[in-house]
């Protein structure tokens, strides 16, 4: 797909971004399991946050076509990088649908910024692709809400300033009885586990978060109450294209260290490249990696022309990460043992990979709205 | 004060060339373009001496095919003003682009043109030194690290030049042209909210015949080649044995 200039400059810059800031990085971070906290100052910096929020509320004022550029360019550098360009567009994206000004005023800023860290809080151990099975609850006082329940798996949940808490406000209402807060993390009764210790996007801080008591002014409320489920489906579709494109951003990785490693690894007399067996793995890398990319920007361009995106997203993310998992499983191949040694960039690949057929919605699930489209009609 | 800084779309450096299989250039079909790593370096200094208060306005001018706009647009995503493109339907040799540019600096009256010191395509060397000589400006090529002083209307530039045996330091009064080394800055990157901000930018477009400038083309390529390819290296067993086959190897030059 050609790019129009602008956006063929967005990619120029967060891949030269990549190359020089991330990628020289991207071992270190996995192996000590590190916040990169001076990599998010950087990409602030340089306007990588916040790619579609309005340039009037310090966003970069793009569309999804751009975000998911960004997205697949920050994945081939490191993909906790680019998970957490995701999470902050997910949640800036929240507040510049459903938050009143004074909550625009007080979080967008300093989210873009990286001054302040997020935590998207949705998933409970009884509750991962069965939403309407949270039990966590906010109960209204007096003056505002109190609020209940743990959080597992949660992005950001170790260091985060400010959660986004999916809760019930009315339990006999299903999904209608749900509504978001958004949670200073300093408020008296917020906890937080420890770090977990995970097989891939290491850098990501990931644990369990919770919520005992914890006392909400009104203004804690985001969007309307009750309608927090829906509020929540509504940034489905862009999350999904952001997976969908850091995906593809690890499958040009595994492409290109693949095709290094081909060209310089000699057997029996000859580069490894020259034998069929590889050239075929090469191949079916590159084109599963150019149909995942274009899934995506197809998808993010219906997102753009507010079209009903969901079967597009779905695919391109479900496509994208099966890809990802088994073409950086290739790349391993084509390196034979030297790819399975912790230190080569494929071994981390294989291993980044795996979380993108889980997280943002399983390709279980995926699947099961791909059916569920095609049968509607 | 005006700073120009002519920037050339080429080859990104990044990429492995490859050359026509008549000889007769380089292969660009489907080649990913991009500014001369050297122009950007320029264009950083430009943009850092009006930040720093010695310069009002900085233009950045391209001379080539329509595609230049792309080149255009991302020297303003870094921080030019303006932009002007001399369209030419082919890419122009060092003179003609000379003579351009020095047809621009009597429009534009720059205090300084900061131009990289060569293309990474042709590595001519050339462009910056003809357009001071045409102008019968100062000129300081090869620049590691450029001062200005002095109020507007009087200024100096002190320009530390990379020499064979170390570093040399001139200073000459502007109007003058600076050639940029590899060293002079670490250029930014493109911010997402620039890029944005760049596409409202003014781009104006100018023919060679309205700036009353010849570009034949004086040169004539014969013909271009690959490189000869490396023969395949030798393994020896120890130092000792590598010193020997230097030492014969060198024997006699």
């Amino acid at each position: 797909m050609l790019l129009s200039a602008e956006y063929q400059q967005v990619a120029d810059m967060t891949r030269r971004f990549a190359n020089d800031i991330i990628r020289p990085e991207a071992e270190r971070l996995d192996r000590e399991e590190l916040f990169a906290t001076d990599i998010y100052a950087a990409m602030a910096e340089n306007g990588l946050f916040g790619i579609t929020v309005p340039e009037a509320l310090g966003g970069a004022g793009m569309d999804c076509l751009a975000y998911s550029i960004v997205m697949e360019e920050l994945g081939r550098g490191y993909a906790s990088i680019a998970d957490q360009c995701g999470l902050v567009e997910l949640l800036t994206t929240l507040l510049c649908a459903y938050g009143t000004d004074p909550q625009k005023s007080e979080w967008i800023g300093p989210l873009i910024l990286a001054e302040k860290r997020g935590a998207y809080c949705i998933t409970e151990a009884g509750a991962g692709s069965d939403v309407s099975g949270i039990r966590t609850t906010a109960i209204r006082t007096s003056d505002g809400w109190q609020l209940n329940g743990a959080k597992l798996w949660i992005h950001n949940a170790p260091v985060a300033d400010v959660a986004f808490v999916l809760a019930r406000t009315d339990p006999a209402a299903g999904k209608r009885g749900m509504s978001i807060f958004i949670v200073n993390c300093a408020s008296p009764g917020v906890t937080r586990g420890p770090k977990e210790h995970k097989l891939g996007q290491r850098a990501s801080q990931v644990g369990e978060i919770g919520f005992n008591d914890v006392l909400l002014p009104e203004s804690a409320l985001l969007g309307k109450e009750g309608r927090g489920f829906h509020i929540m489906m509504s940034v489905l579709e862009k999350g999904r294209v952001g997976i969908g494109a850091l995906s593809v951003g690890i499958l040009q990785a595994a492409l290109e260290a693949s095709l290094d490693q081909a060209r310089l690894r000699r057997q029996f007399g000859q580069a490894i490249a020259e034998f069929q067996a590889v050239q075929f793995m090469l191949a079916d890398m590159a084109k599963d990696t150019e149909a995942a990319r274009l899934l995506v920007r197809s998808a993010a361009e219906q997102l753009d022309a507010g079209m009903d995106a969901a079967m597009a997203a779905s695919m391109a993310k479900c496509f994208a990460s099966d890809a990802a998992v088994a073409q950086t499983s290739n790349a391993i191949q084509i390196f034979g043992g030297s790819g399975y040694i912790r230190g080569y960039e494929v071994e981390r690949l294989y291993r980044d990979a795996k979380i993108t057929q889980i997280y943002e919605g399983t390709n279980q699930i995926q699947r099961v709205i791909i059916a569920r489209k095609l049968l509607q009609t | 004060m005006k700073i120009l800084v002519p920037v050339k779309r080429v080859v990104d450096y990044n990429i492995r060339i490859r050359v026509k299989s008549d000889e007769s250039g380089v292969d660009l079909s489907n080649v990913r373009m991009s500014m001369n790593p050297f122009d950007e370096i320029a264009l950083e200094e430009a943009v850092r001496l009006k930040e720093a208060g010695m310069a009002e306005e900085v233009i950045v001018v391209s001379a080539g095919v329509a595609a230049c706009q792309d080149t255009l647009r991302t020297a303003m995503a870094l921080g030019a003003d303006r932009a002007l493109l001399i369209e030419i339907g082919f890419d122009p040799q060092p003179l003609a682009v000379a003579k351009l540019l020095a047809a621009v600096c009597r429009r534009e009256q720059p205090g300084l043109v900061l131009c990289g010191k060569q293309a990474i395509d042709d590595d001519a060397n050339q462009t910056g030194q003809m357009l001071a000589a045409l102008l019968n400006w100062p000129q300081a090529t090869f620049a590691s690290r450029v001062v200005v002083i002095g109020e507007e209307g009087q200024r100096t530039a002190q320009v530390t030049r990379e020499i064979d045996g170390g570093q040399e330091t001139v200073e000459f009064a502007l109007p003058g042209v600076i050639t940029a080394d590899l060293r002079l800055n670490e250029p930014r990157y493109a911010s997402l909210p620039n890029i944005m901000k760049a596409r409202k930018k003014p781009l104006d477009t100018l023919s060679p015949e309205a700036l009353g400038v010849d570009i034949a083309s004086r040169l004539h390529i014969l013909k271009v080649t690959e490189p000869p390819r490396r023969a395949t290296g030798v393994r020896v067993a120890n130092l000792t044995e590598l010193a020997e086959r230097i030492r014969a190897a060198t024997r006699g030059l």
